[in-house]
C-alpha cells in the first residue's frame, strides 16, 4: 500500500527545468557582473549560444562532425559485425565459452586505450587508425551483451523447436535472435559510449580533423565559446543516442532486463 | 575402484615388469583423463591464453615480418626485457607513482563525493529532481570531452589528470548509489519505522546495507573510468606516469615499452576487479544467487 | 476503563497521481479490549491493512482518531507491533540480529537484547537458528522470526496483516496453533487481519466482518468457543456454526463486487 503522495505530476521536469535555466543565469549574471575572469580561460552562456549559431550555420562543426561519424560508423559497424557472432559462439558452445571467457575477460576489464598510441602509429592519423581503435574499444560490449543474452534464452524454447521439427538454424534464427535483441541494444549503448571515447582520444592524439580535433584545436587556440559549443553539440548527440537506445531496450523487452554497463 | 580384469588375465607371455608398466600407464592416462575433465574449464582458458602469447612470441621465427612491419613488432620476450630495464634503470617506478597518486586522489575524491550526493539524491525528490539533467548529459557524454578544457585550466601538471580521473568515475558511483538508494523495499522502510526508527536509523539500518552491492558495483565500473583518466589524461599533457611513458614510447617506435606500460595497465585494473569482486561476494553472504547473473 | 484500542469514525482516501482517489476506509470504528483477540474479515481491497497501518502510526487518517488506552496515536511507538505479511525481515541480517531490530532502535543494551532476543527465538521454536540468514529459512520459519521480532520489545498491542497468507496450508494450521500458545503466554492484545473465515474463527475472541470498499464495520460475530482451543474443535458442529454465520455476513459483500473481480 503505497504512502500518500503529495508530489504533483509535473513538479519533477519543471525542477529539472528551472535548474538547468537558474543555473545558466546565474553563470551569465556572475561572469558579466561579479566576476569577470580571463576570457582566455573562461566563457559565458550567451557567447556559447552565439558559437552555436555561427558553428552550426556555417557548417564549420558539421564538417567535423561528419568526419567522425565516418569512422564512427566504420568502427561500430564492425564491432557488431564480429561481436554479435562471437558472443552467440560463446554462449551456445560451452568450450567456446571456457576458450575465450577469460581471455575476452582479461582484455574487456583493462583500459585498451592505452593501445592507442600504438594504433595511431601503425595505421596512421586517418580513418583507418580511428576505426580500428573504435572497433577495439566498441566490440567487447557486444560480444558480452549477447553472450550473456544467449546464456539466458530459454532452453525449454529450443526443445520445442527442436521438437517441432526445426533445424540448428531455425532456433538461431526464431529463438536465439529475438531473446538476445534487448541484450543488443543494451550493448549498443554501452558500446556508443566506448566508441566516443576511441574517437575522442584518436583525434585529440594527433588528427587534422573531426570532432575531437576541432574541441582540442579550439583549446589551444583560446576559443572558449567554440570549444564550449563542440562540446555541448556533442553531449546532445550523446544524449540523444544513449537515451534512444534506453527506449529502445524498455520497448523491445517490456519485462526490463537490467543489464548495466560494466 | 576395481582394477580391470584384462590386467590379470592376459598378456601371460609378458614378463612383470612389462605388464606392471604397462599397467602404470593405464592409470597415467586414465588419471590424467580424469584430472582434464574435472579442470576442463580452467585449462581450457589458460591454455588459450599461453598458446596466444606462445604464438605471438615464436610469429617471427615463423615467418619473416618485412621490414615495415617488423618495425611495430614485438615479442613477449622482449616486453620482459624492456620492462626489467627500466626497473633497473629506476625509470619506471616514478611513472607508476605519478599514475597511482592521480588514480588513488581521483578516485577518492570522486568516492567522497559521489557516495554522499547519491545518497542524498536518492532520499530527496527535489534534489534529484534538480540534479537529473545535469548527470543524464554529463553520463551519457564520455568525460574525456573535457581533457582539452581541464589542461587549459589545471596545466600539464597532476590536478588536470586528477581532475579528469575524477569526472570519469564519480558518475558510476553516484548513480549506482541513487539506485541503490531508490530500490529499498518499502516493506523493510515500513517495518524499521514501525519500531520507531528516524530517518538516520532507517538509513543506517535498511537504505545503506541495501545499496551496499550497488555501491560496490559502482566501484567496479568507477575504477574502470578512473584508469581511462589516468591512461588519456596521460597521453595528452603530462610530462610523467605510465600513459606518458606509453605515448613516448610510441612515437619513438619502442613498442616494447608501449607493451610494458599496456600490460602494467592490464594487470592493475585486472588485480583491482578482482578484488571489488571479492568484497562484493563478501558482502553479499546474505544474498540468494543473486550475484551470478553479472 | 478505557478500551486497549480504540477507533472512532476513522477514514482514510488516497489520492495516487492521474489516478481516481480511493476511499480505503470511511467512518470505520472499532473497540478492542485489553487481551481480546480480535480478526478483521473482509473483502480484497476494504482497507484491512491501511487500518493496520493506522494503528500502527504509519498513516494518518483523513479524519477521525484512533487511541490506545486512551491516548491518541501520534505515531510508530513501542506499544504496538507488527507482523507483515510479506514477512519483512531484513535479508543482510541473521536471525537473531532480526529479532533485535525493535530492542537496538529502543537503545537497548546489546548484552541485554541478546538475551531477550534469545528467550523470544526459544519460543518461537527458533532455536538453532540464530544464525541463520533469511533466504536460508523456509516460509513458516521466516513468520515465526517475524513474530519473535514483534514479540522482543513486549508491545502491548501486537498487530498482524495477514500473517500466515503465504504459507502452504499445513504450516498455517501449524503457525495457528503455536500462536496460540504463545498469546496464551503472552496475554497481548492481537488484532489480526486475514482472508479465512477458517483462521479468523479458530484464533479469535470476536470477529469484524467489514464490507467492501469503501470499508465499515458490517458485522461482529463472537466466537463463544472454550480456550484453550484444539484442532479438534474445528471438526465440532459449533465451529461449523460460527464459520457459516461469518460467511453468511461476508457473502454478499464479495458477491456485491462482481463475479471474479476478488480474491
Amino acid at each position: 500500500m503505497a504512502l500518500k503522495e503529495t508530489i504533483s505530476e509535473y513538479r519533477r521536469p519543471l525542477l529539472g527545468v528551472a535548474s538547468v535555466v537558474g543555473l545558466t543565469l546565474v553563470w551569465e549574471i556572475a561572469y558579466t557582473y561579479f566576476i569577470p575572469l580571463d576570457p582566455f580561460f573562461f566563457t559565458k552562456p550567451s557567447l556559447i549560444g552565439v558559437a552555436v549559431k555561427d558553428q552550426t550555420l556555417s557548417g564549420e562543426l558539421w564538417k567535423d562532425l561528419a568526419i567522425s561519424s565516418k569512422a564512427f560508423l566504420w568502427g561500430f559497424s564492425l564491432a557488431v559485425i564480429v561481436g554479435i557472432p562471437i558472443g552467440v559462439f560463446m554462449g551456445w558452445r560451452r568450450r567456446a565459452e571456457y576458450v575465450l571467457d577469460p581471455f575476452l575477460t582479461a582484455l574487456y576489464a583493462s583500459p585498451l586505450v592505452a593501445l592507442a598510441p600504438l594504433f595511431i602509429i601503425i595505421f596512421g592519423v586517418g580513418l583507418t587508425g580511428k576505426v580500428a581503435l573504435i572497433f577495439l574499444l566498441a566490440v567487447f560490449p557486444f560480444i558480452f551483451n549477447v553472450f550473456a543474452g544467449v546464456k539466458c534464452t530459454d532452453r525449454l524454447l529450443v526443445n520445442v523447436v527442436r521438437a517441432f521439427g526445426g533445424k540448428e538454424k531455425d532456433i538461431y534464427f526464431k529463438v536465439i535472435l529475438p531473446s538476445i535483441l534487448p541484450y543488443i541494444v543494451a550493448g549498443a549503448r554501452i558500446a556508443i559510449g566506448r566508441g566516443i571515447v576511441g574517437i575522442l582520444v584518436a583525434e585529440f592524439y594527433g588528427a587534422s580533423e573531426g570532432i575531437g580535433f576541432a574541441i582540442s584545436r579550439f583549446g589551444d587556440t583560446y576559443r572558449l565559446p567554440e570549444m564550449f559549443a563542440a562540446i555541448l553539440l556533442l553531449m546532445i548527440m550523446a544524449v540523444i543516442f544513449t537515451e534512444g537506445l534506453r527506449k529502445l531496450e524498455t520497448i523491445l523487452a517490456p519485462w526490463k532486463i537490467g543489464q548495466e554497463a560494466r | 575402484m576395481s582394477p580391470d580384469p584384462n590386467l590379470i588375465t592376459r598378456h601371460t607371455g609378458q614378463s612383470r615388469i612389462e605388464r606392471n608398466s604397462r599397467a602404470l600407464v593405464r592409470i597415467g592416462v586414465s588419471a590424467l583423463a580424469r584430472f582434464y575433465r574435472e579442470r576442463e574449464q580452467p585449462i581450457l582458458g589458460a591454455g588459450f591464453i599461453l598458446l596466444l602469447i606462445l604464438a605471438w612470441q615464436s610469429l617471427p621465427a615463423i615467418v619473416s615480418l618485412p621490414r615495415g612491419i617488423s618495425l611495430f613488432f614485438t615479442t613477449p620476450v622482449e616486453v620482459v626485457k624492456a620492462f626489467y630495464r627500466l626497473v633497473e634503470a629506476n625509470e619506471i617506478q616514478s611513472h607508476v607513482y605519478v599514475s597511482a597518486l592521480e588514480f588513488i586522489v581521483g578516485l577518492g575524491l570522486a568516492i567522497a563525493v559521489g557516495f554522499p550526493l547519491g545518497l542524498v539524491m536518492g532520499r530527496s525528490k527535489v534534489i534529484d529532481a534538480m540534479l537529473d539533467p545535469f548527470i543524464t548529459a554529463f553520463n551519457a557524454t564520455p568525460r574525456l570531452v573535457f581533457l582539452p578544457l581541464l589542461m587549459l585550466w589545471l596545466g600539464i601538471g597532476i590536478w588536470s589528470k586528477i581532475t579528469i580521473v575524477f569526472v570519469g568515475a564519480v558518475f558510476p558511483l553516484l548513480i549506482n548509489t541513487y539506485e541503490g538508494v531508490k530500490n529499498v523495499d518499502r516493506v523493510l522502510v515500513n517495518v524499521v519505522r514501525s519500531f520507531g526508527a528516524n530517518e538516520w536509523q532507517t538509513m543506517k539500518i535498511v537504505v545503506l546495507p541495501n545499496s551496499v552491492p550497488y555501491i560496490v558495483a559502482g566501484l567496479r565500473l568507477a575504477i574502470g573510468r578512473a584508469l581511462l583518466g589516468v591512461v588519456v589524461g596521460e597521453f595528452f599533457g603530462a610530462s610523467k606516469g605510465l600513459g606518458f611513458m606509453i605515448a613516448t614510447a610510441a612515437t619513438n617506435y619502442k613498442v616494447d615499452v608501449v607493451f610494458v606500460g599496456v600490460t602494467i595497465f592490464m594487470g592493475l585494473s585486472l588485480i583491482l576487479t578482482h578484488l571489488v569482486k571479492m568484497v562484493e561476494s563478501r558482502l553479499s553472504r546474505w544474498r540468494l544467487e543473486e550475484a551470478k547473473t553479472f | 476503563m478505557a478500551p486497549c484500542i480504540q477507533a472512532t469514525n476513522v477514514s482514510l482516501t488516497f489520492r495516487p497521481k492521474n489516478r481516481e482517489p480511493v476511499t480505503a476506509l470511511r467512518e470505520f470504528s472499532i473497540e478492542v479490549a485489553t487481551g481480546e483477540f480480535v480478526s478483521i474479515v473482509g473483502p480484497s481491497g476494504c482497507g484491512k491493512s491501511t487500518f493496520l497501518n493506522i494503528l500502527l502510526g504509519l498513516l494518518k487518517p483523513d479524519a477521525g482518531e484512533t487511541r490506545l488506552n486512551g491516548t491518541q496515536i501520534a505515531g510508530p511507538g513501542q506499544e504496538r507491533a507488527m507482523v507483515f505479511q510479506e514477512f519483512g525481515l531484513l535479508p543482510w541480517r541473521t536471525v537473531l540480529a532480526n529479532v533485535e531490530l525493535g530492542l537496538e532502535l529502543k537503545g537497548v543494551a546489546v548484552a541485554a537484547r541478546r538475551s531477550r532476543a534469545m528467550e523470544l527465538i526459544q519460543m518461537t521454536g527458533l532455536a538453532g537458528f540464530e544464525t541463520h540468514y533469511p533466504h536460508e529459512l523456509s516460509g513458516g520459519m521466516k513468520q515465526r522470526v517475524g513474530l519473535a521480532r514483534a514479540l522482543a520489545t513486549d508491545p502491548q498491542v501486537l498487530l498482524m496483516d495477514e500473517p500466515f497468507a503465504a504459507l502452504d496450508a499445513q504450516t498455517r494450521d501449524l503457525m495457528q496453533a503455536e500462536l496460540l500458545q504463545v498469546w496464551d503466554r503472552t496475554k497481548k492484545t492481537v488484532i489480526f487481519v486475514t482472508h479465512s473465515i477458517e483462521e479468523a474463527a479458530y484464533l479469535s475472541d470476536r470477529v469484524l466482518v467489514t464490507s467492501a470498499r469503501p470499508g465499515r464495520i458490517k458485522q461482529i460475530i463472537k466466537v463463544q468457543l472454550p480456550r484453550p482451543r484444539d484442532y479438534e474443535m474445528r471438526l465440532s458442529a459449533k465451529f461449523n456454526e460460527i464459520k457459516a454465520e461469518i460467511w453468511n455476513a461476508l457473502k454478499e459483500e464479495l458477491l456485491g463486487r462482481g463475479a471474479g473481480n476478488g480474491t
